[in-house]
């Protein structure tokens, strides 16, 4: 870690002082300063998840009153209940389970190969296909969501879960091309020109001593794909309606503004429900988490 | 540049085979669609048809003679410029507390982090829940302060309701640019703000000859990056307001989608769904041009 508190700073290292008192007070204010400022930024920007949470515990009457409770006053499980006995939530989440995996199992497969190949040669057309894949990266889905959805007809894959893997694909395999493209760029050449000398040929090399070596960087591509299939929803919305083949945003999506039938409280209760795998993968991968968000930014190579 | 391996017999054999299924795949998913789309929008396609007789240019000749394009138009650079320079200033407030060291910084940062992860679904029934009329928290808080005298319909106004949903996008979103500036932030050498202590520059100077300078290219390049990524959104508007109350919050993205699915025109939503690529491409030019400058400077 190389940054330190500038006040910090002044105390540590600047040259001694005469004016002890002086320093003190700066010092003092400052640090005051950056945790009110530190307490007010997470109190705005995590109020809206923490009122998601406690709402779902809450009974449908304290959240329907005017003014609001603040913690619930009775906690229940009412809500979770309901949403698992009286609607298709579990249908929902096992369809984007099935999607997520779908895409991000494919795309890894083919992508993983790919990338190894745009890191390692420099053939004719290789480092035009890179700049390619950033290219398709960021096509607005809107564009090709029109001749999708003619194929999916015409070919009659219309309200299919596998018409929505291969159309995350689209978006997954140049996220995982890009992503894994750097991450095997960070593993040097030299350790698998030293197997092959030991008599690997260039595929055991690449199987033996690479591949394990990027694992790391595999589990972080799965992260994002997965992450990008479980929250996509124009496809969806496009390519299917019955309630047997919706996924989770869809599904949701459909019981907004039909809080007649569908209680916030069950609305709140799925919000939380939706993100929870999210979290488990965050938590798992946090560390590369952060370098692989802002690779496309920074671009660190 | 990476490294790469010196030649061997058989490599480009190697090369070309394992990006043949890469390839293919982005062929058929990107490459042909794109064609197609260009063919349809030359189209006249009825209502719930797939295809239809040619006719040239009319279908883009229509969209830029309609009143509803160029309100999605506008609507689109208010969506995008309120976005982006909302999340740029937020990102770049937060990103320079952050890199301050002081207790919990973690947990601070894992909650700033929290909304640019959870799924877009989920923040919308959480804003739209905050922003009810009668049962909303958000319109209790301003009412106990004082700030307005009886509850706003924050969605349902066309007043409104492009405001929120830029208040929930920057929520969404803004966390990025804490990341990708923090990042850069931490790479900063030390010395030169010991070395500006002892010059006696304010705090306020060594952000403007120091800070400053150092994330600039960074700051500019996350900029763009938003703006690509914004303009082309689509679920957070469409969920939170489906384009309405009466166009005020239809952006091109938006429009594809009504013109194509909910009124059925194919050929005048892939008309539109290409102007709005056409812009794309404009940025994407800039963005990467950016790009190569920076690699080249490294």
């Amino acid at each position: 870690m190389t940054s330190y508190d500038t006040a910090a700073t002044v105390i540590d290292r600047a040259p001694p002082r005469r004016n002890y008192e002086a320093a003190d007070i700066h010092f003092i204010a400052s640090r005051a300063m950056t945790y009110l400022l530190a307490l007010t930024a997470c109190t705005v920007v995590g109020f809206p998840l923490f009122w998601m949470v406690i709402c779902s515990f809450k009974p449908a009457t304290e959240l329907y009153m005017s003014p609001p409770t603040f913690l619930p006053q009775q906690w229940t499980l009412q809500n979770y209940r309901d949403l698992f006995l009286q609607t298709r939530f579990p249908t929902y989440f096992l369809n984007s389970l099935i999607v997520a995996f779908g895409a991000t199992l494919l795309s890894l497969l083919v992508g993983g190969l790919g990338a190894y190949s745009l890191s390692r040669f420099r053939f004719f057309g290789i480092s035009g296909f890179s700049t390619v894949t950033l290219f398709c990266y960021m096509l607005p889905e809107v564009l090709i969501v029109i001749p999708l959805y003619i194929y999916v007809v015409q070919f009659g894959l219309a309200d299919t879960l596998f018409s929505l893997i291969v159309a995350n694909t689209a978006f997954t395999l140049p996220l995982a091309l890009w992503f894994m493209r750097s991450y095997f760029n960070a593993i040097p050449v030299t350790l698998e020109e030293s197997a092959m000398i030991d008599g690997c040929t260039r595929l055991q090399a690449m199987w033996k001593v690479t591949v394990p070596l990027a694992v790391p960087g595999l589990v972080s591509v799965s992260v994002f794909s997965f992450n990008h299939a479980w929250n996509e929803f124009l496809f969806a919305l496009v390519f299917t309606s019955s309630e047997r083949n919706k996924v989770l945003p869809l599904g949701l999506a459909t019981w907004i503004g039909q809080d007649n039938i569908y209680s916030w409280g069950m609305l709140l209760a799925s919000a939380v429900l939706v993100t929870l795998p999210v979290l488990v993968f965050y938590l798992a991968v946090q560390k590369r988490l952060v370098v692989g968000m802002t690779e496309g930014a920074s671009k660190g190579e | 540049m990476a490294e790469t391996h010196t030649v061997q017999p058989g490599d480009r054999a190697i090369a070309y085979l394992t990006l043949t299924p890469s390839a293919a795949v982005l062929l058929l998913l990107v490459a042909v669609p794109t064609i197609t789309v260009i063919g349809i929008s030359l189209q006249d396609v009825g209502f719930g048809e797939m295809s239809g007789p040619w006719i040239g240019l009319e279908n883009f000749a229509w969209a830029l003679t309609s009143r509803t394009f160029w309100t999605a138009l506008k609507n689109t650079f208010v969506w995008v410029f309120g976005s982006v320079s909302l999340e740029m200033m937020l990102g770049l407030g937060l990103a320079l507390l952050l890199n301050r060291t002081f207790a919990l910084r973690g947990v601070a940062r894992a909650i700033i982090l929290a909304p640019y992860l959870i799924p877009t679904v989920v923040a919308v029934l959480v804003w739209r829940y905050m922003f009810h009329d009668i049962v909303g928290i958000l319109n209790y808080m301003l009412m106990s302060v004082g700030l307005i005298s009886k509850p706003m319909v924050w969605l349902a106004s066309t007043s409104t309701a492009m405001l929120s949903v830029i208040i929930v996008g920057v929520w969404k979103f803004f966390p990025f640019v804490v990341i990708a500036l923090l990042g850069i932030l931490q790479s900063i050498p030390q010395e030169q703000y010991e070395a500006a202590e002892i010059d006696g520059a304010s705090a306020f100077q060594q952000f403007w000859r120091i800070t400053l300078p150092h994330i600039l290219p960074v700051f500019l390049l996350t900029a763009l990056l938003r703006t690509i990524w914004t303009f082309h959104k689509f679920e957070i508007i469409y969920l939170l307001t489906g384009g309405g109350p009466l166009d005020s919050t239809t952006t091109l993205p938006i429009l594809v989608y009504i013109k194509g699915f909910a009124d059925f025109e194919l050929g005048r939503a892939a008309a539109i769904a290409l102007i709005t690529f056409f812009i794309l491409v404009v940025l994407l030019a800039v963005y990467f041009g950016f790009m190569k400058r920076a690699e080249a400077r490294q």
